[in-house]
């Protein structure tokens, strides 16, 4: 059995209790190597804070940021954090509207990911403003100069659409996790008790509180989904809508969805991978999860693939020599090693994924997933920076690199975002205990069927 | 008159749980009341069609909410459109397809939050007081069906019970309120 657990492999068939006791552990107190690792997480924040207090007292001056790169590092970091965010509907809404079995394990995960990804996501267009304390003018309400925002700007389109996305995320997050705060609320004791009792709201699994548990918990779920494809739709819009040379394309918003979810799994994997086994947790978190999930990153990745060739033949197709430029020093310019280095990430690496042994052995599936992370950021980078720098007036063009503000404050987006992840890991149920005992005989009869060369292994 | 009696039976799995709740709807016993630790399709069926209800009306709420966010969405843009009249280029004031983006992305707003509202009101949360006869373990690895019954019904409640497969039944005196039903 020891062998079977190191595995991930559940040979043997967990009970109820034991979904329990297994959830629970996870978020039982941390010990000091928890509590190192928040506060590590605690001072990236807290650098990127002061660099952010930097930007806003000296102003752009002490950025890469320049004519014609307005949109660098920043608005990078806005999309790739609303891209990570969205796997974490896709993996709960849409695959809990199509009955997929394997999403018991790791959706709350994910759906934690989302909302912690969202916040940090909103961050940037503030510390892009600059002047951050008018933020409020994107809000419509009828201000001093008599003006509204412009509803037809696809940046007034963002405000709505990630407010909405953040909204839902978050109810959607908490409505699912009530169940299991109250059972967590049956077996805790001081503080986390009266936490627990006031977060579950007197749960205690009625048939009237479960009949309209899974009506209202089906309804997110399928509000959800049409708002995974229309806010990074909305989101590729900021670029599509203009006339910039590598922005104006019909194909952003399938190519943003697609890239979204690739990222938003592979960010899945990097968190699920190090946390089952340090949690314990690796016969809730299977190898059957982190096999499956890692198929949608492989399709995702062909599917971005396909995208960039279509994105390159359409330039070639049209014959417009401003578009041609554009690409030309995107593939071959004095940066193009950025954007070779994405389709390595991108496209070359997670083709290993058609291995199986590389899909179950989690070292594998973790290193894979680390150069998706990269290689998502630098499509981002690619995109707004590279298109930017070469506009259409040639003698305007210029290339950015960032400077050290942009990268601290970069770092410390990432630590704000373990941070919090972390904290909830530690305090609210990570792991769905009600829907593993719903489909435990599923897991069950999936790890025999598909693993039955790891079992003899 | 006979002392109304909360008779609280454990069931070890769904199947169980669900088989008694069928047992009593065919006995003509209503008076009860469900725990789960998760909502399984049999059981959700089971207590539907006993109780005789249909789908929850926690979907009325996001109806109503979803139908309230698209309208106040016109009524934003087009409206704040045409109060304060902002001509681009010669394009239309009121230009409807950018404004679907926000009429779609209210729709989903208040449709979500009106159906946590309503799952709220419908639950009747919060809940302050623990229902009668609910035990920690219906949360965690036992079904249970609580029964209020007279005195001189309880041997037949539980016979229909334990024919169901319930491993164990305790008696209580039931509580004045929850003696008049669910």
């Amino acid at each position: 059995m020891a062998a079977a657990v190191e595995s991930g492999i559940t040979t043997e068939s967990p009970t109820l209790i034991e979904v329990d006791r297994q959830a629970q552990f996870a978020f039982s107190p941390g010990g000091v190597k928890y509590w190192l690792w928040v506060l590590f997480c605690a001072g990236l924040t807290a650098l990127g804070g002061a660099y952010w207090l930097h930007q806003i007292y000296y102003t752009f001056n002490i950025t890469g940021y320049g004519q014609p790169t307005m949109w660098a590092v920043y608005i990078t970091n806005f999309v790739f954090w609303v891209g990570i965010a969205h796997s974490g509907t896709l993996i709960s809404a849409i695959l809990y509207l199509f009955r997929v079995r394997w999403r018991t394990g790791i959706f709350r995960l994910a759906e934690t990911m989302t909302v912690f990804a969202v916040a940090t996501a909103g961050l940037f267009p503030l510390i892009h403003l600059g002047r951050v304390w008018n933020f409020y003018w994107l809000v419509p309400y009828p201000n001093e100069r008599s003006l509204q925002p412009d509803f037809r700007s696809p940046l007034v389109w963002d405000l709505f659409a990630i407010s909405t996305y953040l909204t839902i995320s978050v109810m959607f997050l908490f409505t699912g996790m009530i169940p299991d705060i109250a059972n967590a609320r049956e077996k805790a004791t001081g503080f986390r008790r009266i936490l627990y009792s006031i977060l579950s709201f007197g749960w205690q699994g009625t048939d009237r509180q479960w009949r309209n548990f899974s009506m209202v918990y089906l309804l997110l779920a399928a509000f959800a989904t049409p708002l995974v494809l229309s806010v990074h739709s909305v989101v590729s819009w900021d670029f599509a809508m203009t006339q910039l040379p590598g922005w104006h394309s019909t194909i952003f918003a399938p190519y943003f969805v697609a890239g979204a979810i690739f990222s938003g799994c592979a960010l899945v994997l990097t968190l699920a991978i190090p946390m089952r086994r340090l949690m314990k947790l690796e016969n809730l978190i299977t190898i059957w999860h982190l096999d499956c999930l890692s198929k949608i990153v492989l399709l995702t990745s062909v599917v971005m693939t396909y995208s960039y060739a279509t994105e390159s033949f359409m330039v070639w197709y049209t014959g417009d020599p401003i578009e041609l430029a554009t690409f030309h020093e995107r593939y071959f310019g004095p940066q193009g090693y950025w954007f070779w280095l994405m389709i390595f990430c991108n496209c070359v690496v997670p083709l290993l994924l058609f291995i199986p042994t590389v899909r179950t052995t989690t070292i594998w599936l973790f290193i894979v997933s680390i150069f998706v992370n990269i290689g998502m950021w630098l499509e981002r980078f690619v995109i707004i920076s590279g298109s930017l720098s070469t506009n259409q007036d040639p003698s305007q063009w210029k290339f950015y690199m960032p400077f050290a503000t942009e990268i601290a404050i970069t770092i410390g987006s990432f630590g704000w975002f373990l941070m919090n992840f972390s904290l909830f890991a530690k305090f609210l149920p990570i792991v769905s205990t009600t829907e593993l005992k719903d489909g435990i005989k599923y897991l069950r009869q999936a790890v025999r069927e598909v693993y039955p060369y790891r079992r003899a292994a | 008159m006979s002392e109304a009696i909360s008779l609280i039976s454990t069931f070890a799995t769904d199947e169980d749980c669900a088989r008694g709740i069928e047992a009593l709807h065919a006995a003509h016993i209503h008076n009860f009341r469900a725990f789960y630790p998760y909502p399984s399709e049999p059981l959700l069926e089971a207590a539907n069609e006993a109780r005789g209800l249909g789908r929850s009306p926690v979907r009325w709420w996001v109806l109503t909410g979803g139908l309230t966010g698209f309208l106040s969405a016109i009524a934003l843009t087009i409206g704040t459109s045409l109060e304060w009249n902002l001509n681009t280029g010669g394009r239309p004031v009121a230009s409807i397809p950018p404004y679907v983006v926000i009429m779609f992305e209210l729709m989903i707003l208040f449709g979500g939050i009106s159906g946590v509202i309503g799952f709220f009101f419908h639950s009747r949360m919060p809940v302050f007081d623990p229902e009668p006869g609910y035990r920690s373990r219906f949360n965690a690895d036992k079904f249970g069906l609580v029964v209020q019954c007279a005195e001189n019904e309880v041997s037949r409640c539980e016979s229909i019970l334990r024919g169901a497969g319930a491993e164990d039944i305790q008696r209580e005196a039931a509580p004045a309120a929850a003696a008049h039903g669910h």
